[in-house]
């Protein structure tokens, strides 16, 4: 369908009916006008024609506003929702750095701690070769004939205690009489602990010898003893100041041996 | 139905289409949710689809087929889609309707026009400036020649419809 019909020709008539449409005519020339219509057929024809142009040309330019403003607010939209979508995106990954960076922080700080801890913790193997490395057993008195008359639950201790069997040595210390020289006894308990590896029990016996009489040779001698089993006890600081006195005591048959530990460094402080 | 909504139908026949801007901007979201929900529409066509009913619905409202603003705008915009997507009409084309085959022809034609007969067209016809305002947006130096401009550009369009 044509929108005019095949016999209206607009041209003709074009500047007069926009001039007329348009609001351009004086008062005379527009009554004039509307005076032709009336009487000339071909130019009411045309008159219609013009204004059903116009009229559709006023559809067509509004479709076409609103077909480009709903287009141009859509590609805005899209535009905010992509916008939109990069910031949550973003954040996201921010988010997911930040938990990365804070896991492996974490991780970092728990493998610091582990090291820290696995550096720092006391290397018992060391300390045990080492406290073993420098230990001179004392195979304590020589058991003669009198000793074995004298006192025979003491002879037999010493016996197995110098054939190895601590803990033989141990039960048949237990039958030893009380009034039994004590320092005697004690140092020889003392001993026979540190042998089973018993530090902590044997510093006890080892520092009540000579706790009547610092002077005997068996005080002497258990300072020694002492400092070992606080070394076996893995008691370094405590082991060291007993080593020490023992390294400055000119009347201790372990002087020299305390003095090479002292000097070697294997007990820190 | 209310006086403001009467008002609303008034507003758009004379060209301001501000409410049916305002209505896309609101529903385009959930009329997409609906048409991926119905018709397994990707969000684009969906998009489309909207705009192109609503589109339809300015053309009723335009030649005086829509004489009445609808009770339920929603479900009668939801259900123009529906007619659109029953008949198969492509995407930005009209519904069948009376005298669209004209208006549709002289749409063409008036897109085959130059950016600035378009824009000059549609400030004198559809905005209704007069001479003077069209030629301040346009940048003509006077009304004059704002007049002649707007007689060439309709005279072109007459030309392309012959």
């Amino acid at each position: 369908m044509s929108p005019l019909t095949p016999s209206t020709d607009l041209r003709p008539y074009f500047d007069e009916l926009e001039r007329f449409a348009d609001g351009q005519m004086s008062l005379a020339e527009q009554e004039a006008f509307e005076l032709r219509l009336e009487a000339e057929e071909p130019l009411a024809d045309a008159y219609a024609a013009y204004e059903q142009l116009t009229a559709d040309l006023r559809w067509a330019a509004g479709h076409d506003t609103l077909r480009l403003r709903l287009q141009a607010l859509d590609e805005r939209m899209n535009e905010r929702g992509q916008a939109l979508a990069k910031t949550k995106l973003l954040e996201k990954v921010r988010q997911r750095r930040w938990m990365i960076l804070g896991s492996l922080g974490v991780f970092l700080l728990l493998g610091a701690v582990v090291a820290a801890w696995y550096f720092s913790r006391p290397n018992t193997a060391v300390i045990a070769h080492d406290w073993e490395d420098y230990y001179q057993p004392d195979p304590g008195p020589t058991v003669t004939p009198n000793l074995l008359r004298k006192r025979p639950f003491l002879s037999k201790t010493l016996k197995e205690y110098q054939a190895g069997h601590y803990s033989t040595a141990l039960h048949s210390l237990d039958r030893v009489p009380v009034r039994v020289g004590s320092d005697t006894v004690r140092y020889v308990h003392g001993l026979i602990l540190l042998r089973q590896n018993q530090g902590d029990a044997a510093q006890v016996y080892l520092r009540l010898v000579g706790a009547r009489d610092s002077t005997t040779e068996l005080a002497h001698r258990a300072r020694y003893h002492l400092g070992m089993a606080h070394w076996q006890a893995k008691e370094t600081r405590e082991a060291l100041v007993q080593l020490r006195i023992v390294a400055a005591d000119s009347l201790s048959p372990y002087r020299a041996l305390a003095r090479h530990i002292v000097a070697s460094g294997a007990l820190k402080e | 139905m209310s006086a403001p909504l009467a008002e609303t139908l008034t507003q758009l026949r004379v060209g301001n289409q501000k409410f049916l801007i305002d209505f896309y901007q609101s529903s385009r979201l959930l009329f997409a949710r609906w048409a991926q929900r119905q018709y397994q529409l990707a969000a684009p066509q969906a998009h489309r689809l909207l705009q192109d009913t609503l589109l339809d619905f300015y053309d009723q409202v335009a030649d005086g087929r829509l004489t009445l603003l609808p009770a339920d705008l929603r479900a009668h915009v939801y259900g123009m889609a529906r007619q659109r997507l029953a008949a198969h009409v492509p995407a930005h084309q009209p519904l069948p309707a009376a005298e669209a085959s004209r208006r549709q022809r002289l749409l063409a034609q008036f897109n085959q026009l130059g950016t600035d007969c378009q824009q000059v067209l549609t400030y004198f016809y559809f905005r209704a400036y007069n001479f003077e305002k069209m030629g301040g947006k346009m940048g003509f130096p006077n009304a004059t020649v704002a007049r002649r401009q707007k007689g060439i550009c309709l005279r072109k369009l007459y030309e392309l419809l012959k």
